[in-house]
């Protein structure tokens, strides 16, 4: 192995060798099994299976929707909704696809918001990883090797990530395996229909899964990036998972108090969801891809650099 | 003549505007047992910590084998192993993990290496164990494996004898010793306790208030151990007739409880305890002291005060 690999296996199994580690996993594993159980007993409307008369069926719903629309005018959000699925019903009927039955896939698809907890877990192994070093004292004895400080870093920086990946792998892997188990399984790639920017499109379902997952792990990077720098500078993990965790979840009422300063267009957390540009809705005006990763990108070699200088410069004292 | 091992020139560190350590220069040579001493916070951990590059010099410089930790930081580094005052170690991990930890932050440390050092620090029985389950003297052989796993040229302990039992300490003592002289290592140990690390350092400094007082050598010559006087205890049944003929001899004798206590060179003991037996006196015991160095030790330091 080489010398680096080496710096990062030690890293992950100074991760993975911890309870606290399998104790994230196992919490994971309990709600994707609890969350296919209660879809499974809670909703009937998502298990309707569609049979051979699956147009008729489409068209039942179709009025069921409408009738719904009409009889609660006062609600815009619900006709909405419901128009949207109906539309999505038309153009299952026109370009004559037969709709997907709930399964495994869709239940993949639907957890990609647990992504947020994997950032939670992310943030407090990446908020720990060098200022537990501290706390045990252990990097007295990290430090005196012959390896460079910014070597040590990047690997203890990678294997948090690596953590992440793996993690986001257990998730896509145990919610296939809930599903199948719950709602059985759709087929090895399915198509199914999806709204995008300009209409409905009919796609393989893996691609959404990983695009879909792929839009919050940019929260997971930035935010997990962030408390590394936070526990590196401060040599605290709770600070770092406190304050990481409180953006996590807050970050966005914040932007979403300060709409109406152009300011707010340069605040992270106004950039953190790219999939804004997908479907439409940006937050925004005059906001694009291309500047939300600019701006990304910039905070990203901010927080990175500000840890390097501290790691690399600061002396190990009492 | 063994080459220079480390060599500290006009080394400074100040934190804030406190000058830590003060122009501290001084060479261990290659083989050689150094004792590093001092009262509390006189600076011993600061030195320590500049050396294996864990705080950064203020001016002067530091050099192992000839290569600077400033400039050359991984070649300097390469021939240091260390313990930095206590020894932690990860808890969560056994004694095994940890060493193999450390192990593969080197280039080439062989398994078979680990299994040596772990027979030689007394672990073989533990080492599968958790270390935050381990005594304090277990950490402590521990802190001495993870230190010589890729056998550094030098080796710096900083207090490597804290919370070993005395079987344990003799050990070290003795594995130390056998560093020094069979892999010429030199050999940097740390301590408060001057009696405990005399025993092996070939010559001590003295630190105090961030400044190195002095240098001595430990074990001279044959010739200055003869000189020097030591102090020497009598255990006898007569007292005040051992007095008497001591006092003949024109040696000064203090009786402390019911013990004498004299000053004599080593070479005349021999006649003496013929002289007072010839006299009939009983002898239970004759105890020579080298307290020598600790009357130094805290004539210098001015006792064991932080001021
Ligand atoms: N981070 C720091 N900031 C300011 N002063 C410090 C710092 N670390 C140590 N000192 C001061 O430096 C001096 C030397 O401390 P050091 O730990 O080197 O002493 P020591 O000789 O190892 O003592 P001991 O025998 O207690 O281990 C002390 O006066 C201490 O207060
Ligand atoms: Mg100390």
């Amino acid at each position: 192995m080489s010398n680096f690999l080496k710096l990062v296996y030690n890293e992950l199994f100074k991760i993975y060798v911890r309870k606290v580690t399998w104790v994230m996993y196992g919490f994971l594993f309990l709600i994707v099994l609890g969350g296919a159980f209660l879809v499974h007993t809670l909703d009937d409307e998502l298990s309707t299976t569609y049979t051979d008369n699956w147009k008729e069926q489409l068209q039942e719903e179709n009025d069921m929707y409408l009738g719904d629309i009409s009889s609660s005018s006062d609600s815009e959000y619900f006709s909405l909704y419901y128009g949207e699925l109906v539309e999505r019903n038309n153009y299952h009927i026109e370009n004559d696809i037969k709709p997907l039955n709930y399964g495994a896939w869709s239940y993949t698809l639907e957890n990609a918001g647990l992504v947020s907890i994997i950032s939670l877990f992310t943030i407090i192994i990446g908020a720990g990883i060098i200022s537990n070093e501290y706390k045990w004292g252990t990097i007295k004895l990290l430090l005196i090797r012959p390896i460079s400080r910014s070597k040590i870093l990047l690997s203890k920086f990678l294997s948090v990530f690596i953590f992440a990946f793996v993690t986001m792998i257990f998730l896509l892997l145990s919610s296939l395996l809930a599903g199948a188990i719950f709602f059985g399984f759709e087929g090895l790639n399915p198509d199914i229909v999806v709204l995008k920017n300009d209409g409905f499109q009919h796609v393989p379902i893996l691609g959404e899964v990983i695009t879909d997952y792929g839009y919050k792990v940019v929260n997971l990077i930035m935010m997990t990036t962030l408390a590394f720098m936070i526990s590196t500078i401060f040599k605290s993990s709770s600070l770092a998972v406190g304050v990481g965790i409180f953006l996590l979840m807050g970050g966005n009422i914040f932007v979403q108090a300060f709409q109406n300063y152009d300011w707010v267009k340069y605040i992270l957390f106004a950039n953190i969801d790219l999939k804004q540009y997908v479907t439409g809705n940006v937050l925004i005006e005059g906001m694009t891809l291309g500047f939300s990763v600019t701006v990304l990108f910039i905070y990203f070699v901010i927080f990175t650099m500000l840890t390097w200088l501290v790691f690399t410069k600061r002396d190990v004292a009492s | 003549m063994s080459e220079i091992a480390l060599r500290l020139e006009n080394v400074q560190k100040k934190i804030g505007k406190k000058e830590i350590i003060k122009n501290v220069s001084l060479t261990v040579n290659e083989g050689e047992v150094y004792g590093f001493i001092g009262p509390n916070g006189a600076g011993k951990t600061t030195t320590i910590r500049l050396i294996v590059g864990l705080m950064k010099l203020t001016a002067g410089d530091i050099k192992v084998l000839g290569k600077s930790i400033k400039d050359d930081y991984k070649e300097a580094a390469k021939h240091i192993g260390a313990i930095v005052e206590n020894p932690e170690l990860y808890p969560f991990m056994t004694g095994m993990q940890n060493l193999r930890h450390f192990a593969r932050m080197y280039d080439d440390v062989p398994e078979e290496r680990i299994e040596e050092v772990i027979e030689l620090v007394g672990l073989k029985k533990v080492i599968h164990g958790k270390v935050g389950k381990y005594s304090l003297g277990m950490r402590q052989r521990l802190g001495i494996a993870q230190a010589i796993l890729h056998r550094p040229k030098v080796l710096i302990l900083d207090e490597p004898t804290n919370g070993l039992d005395p079987a344990g300490m003799r050990e070290i003592r003795n594995y130390i010793k056998k560093l020094a002289v069979e892999e010429n290592v030199a050999v940097i140990i740390s301590s408060h306790l001057l009696s405990e690390i005399e025993l092996i350092c070939d010559r001590i400094g003295i630190i105090k208030h961030g400044e190195l007082i002095t240098e001595q050598t430990v074990k001279g010559d044959e010739e200055t151990v003869e000189k020097t006087a030591i102090k020497v205890i009598f255990d006898v049944e007569q007292i005040d007739q051992t007095i008497k003929l001591l006092k003949e001899k024109n040696i000064d004798v203090v009786k402390e409880g019911d013990q004498l206590i004299t000053e004599l060179q080593r070479k005349d003991i021999p006649a003496i305890v013929r002289h007072l037996v010839e006299h009939e006196i009983s002898i239970y015991g004759v105890t020579g002291v080298k307290a020598t160095l600790e009357d130094q030790f805290l004539e210098l330091t001015g006792g064991n005060i932080i001021e």
